[in-house]
């Protein structure tokens, strides 16, 4: 068990770092107030080789192991203040690169890897339903059998992208009387598709810059070959972008913890009342001390969960946990970094304030934290 | 006499799923998971359990209710993938 970084690693993760802070933060105040997606920032971010990070280097990616993924976007939830951009590209790789390269067929990977490691295309994952959010195993969304193809009929809702979407993995019930293991089946569908429309942006609280929106399919034909993995195999797909979402998105988090850390102690250490630097105050101390407990934790957590994602037979529990800590870790420390900076923290000029409300939805999206709670209780045997 | 096979799977889901139930109560027939014994994690922890007792993989499309709906399938697929299980 090695705790240290190698030089590569400690080279990818500065080389994220590098660009992040040079090329992703420029007018990110004025993009978040405009709930901008810039597909220039796309494809910068394609360029460096973060849309295709855990695909082999033969479809377009990089080939990276999910710990090298790991150390990536955590220096990229380090160096890039733009909530949404980070959240889109991780919604992007692991929930669409990596169930599409995991499960898909050889002509599926050929016609869609490349195009979304290199910026081309930008993918979505509908699951979520207006009706089935924890629940999504109730989705309405139904596939029937139509000659040599499928007809889809529905619609999903709060799709991470799916405003900008131009390749989607969508679940679909196929055999209502099996249910999701064996009733649901994972299509890929392209934009442009007759009967299939993305529905108007939503306004969100945080991570403005992510487009999230609801996909439409009336009358949708699509053909045999569009079925990504097997017929009924929905849950195996629906579980490997799960895991990898769960386990690596926070990821992206640890970097940002981190770099909320860096600002309460600058701040901290600069901000003076009463005579001396807030820093000196044990109430400011004691949660920036508390902020680098959490951090430290949190990293350990994210390296091994993702040492074993692709080792072990069920990393369920491992991301459920992971998940849930890390998840928590961000919001507590986002609203610390908040109070520490007193009134100028309720300022968007500071920046802390964003932060928060990008960090609310992590306890909400890839399943709530009381989701991640009920999955590991019932590993527990309870 | 009894399947040892079965009676195995059958110890697994009363130890893991239903502790305290009368033994009794689950037979053969008894659905799994469309009866709400199993969800999707216990279904996992019972692949899980089979695939390391017997040396079998099962396939994604494999994990679904046609074949783990009740202890005469389960016991059939194992058969099928490990002639000698027991």
């Amino acid at each position: 068990m090695d705790f240290n970084l190698s030089s590569e690693q400690k080279l990818l993760r500065d080389s994220i770092v590098k660009f992040a802070r040079g090329e992703l933060n420029d007018q990110v105040v004025e993009r978040d107030r405009g709930q901008v997606f810039s597909r220039e920032l796309w494809r910068q971010c394609a360029a460096v080789g973060l849309l295709g990070l855990p695909a082999p280097e033969e479809y377009g990616g990089v080939g990276a192991d999910p710990l090298n993924c790991a150390i990536a976007l955590e220096a990229l939830g380090y160096g890039c203040r733009d909530g949404g951009l980070v959240f889109s590209i991780c919604a992007h790789v692991l929930a669409c690169v990596v169930p599409v390269w995991q499960h898909g067929s050889e002509a599926q990977k050929a016609r869609y890897l490349g195009g979304l490691c290199d910026g081309t295309l930008v993918g979505a994952h509908a699951i979520t339903e207006a009706d089935s959010g924890s629940d999504s195993f109730a989705m309405r969304l139904r596939a029937e059998r139509v000659g040599a193809g499928w007809r889809l009929n529905g619609s999903k809702t709060f799709i991470s992208n799916g405003p900008v979407a131009d390749v989607a993995v969508v679940f679909a019930v196929t055999d209502p009387a099996k249910g999701f293991h064996g009733g649901v089946t994972a299509f890929l569908i392209e934009r442009g598709v007759a009967g299939f429309s993305a529905g108007q942006k939503l306004a969100k609280m945080g991570l403005r810059t992510s487009p999230v929106g609801e996909l439409v399919f009336e009358d949708v034909w699509l053909a045999d070959d569009t079925v990504l993995g097997t017929v009924g195999g929905g849950a195996s797909v629906f579980g490997t972008a799960m895991d990898w979402e769960r386990s690596l998105l926070v990821a992206a988090h640890v970097g940002t913890i981190e770099r909320l850390l860096e600002t309460s102690i600058a701040y901290a250490r600069s901000r003076s009342q009463f005579g001396q630097m807030i820093g000196k105050f044990q109430a400011v101390a004691h949660k920036i001390a508390d902020m680098k407990v959490q951090l430290e934790a949190a990293r350990l957590l994210v390296y091994r969960t993702a040492s074993r994602l692709t080792v072990s037979r069920s990393i369920s529990l491992d991301a459920a946990v992971t998940k849930l800590f890390v998840s928590e870790t961000l919001v507590k420390t986002a609203l610390d970094t908040v109070q520490v900076h007193g009134g100028y923290g309720f300022m968007e000029e500071y920046e802390v304030e964003r932060a928060l409300r990008d960090a609310i939805g992590s306890t909400l999206y890839s399943g709530t934290s009381e989701m991640q709670r009920n999955i590991i209780a019932r590993w527990l045997g309870l | 006499m009894p399947d040892q096979l079965m009676q195995k799977i059958k110890n697994f889901i009363m130890e893991e799923f239903l502790p305290g139930e009368d033994a009794d109560e689950l037979t053969e027939t008894t659905p799994l998971i469309s009866g709400g014994i199993l969800d999707s994690i216990a279904t996992l922890k019972l692949v899980m359990f089979v695939e390391e007792q017997y040396g079998v993989n099962f396939e994604p499309h494999e994990v679904d209710k046609e074949n783990l709906d009740n202890l005469v399938s389960i016991v059939r697929l194992i058969r099928a993938k490990n002639p000698s299980a027991a």
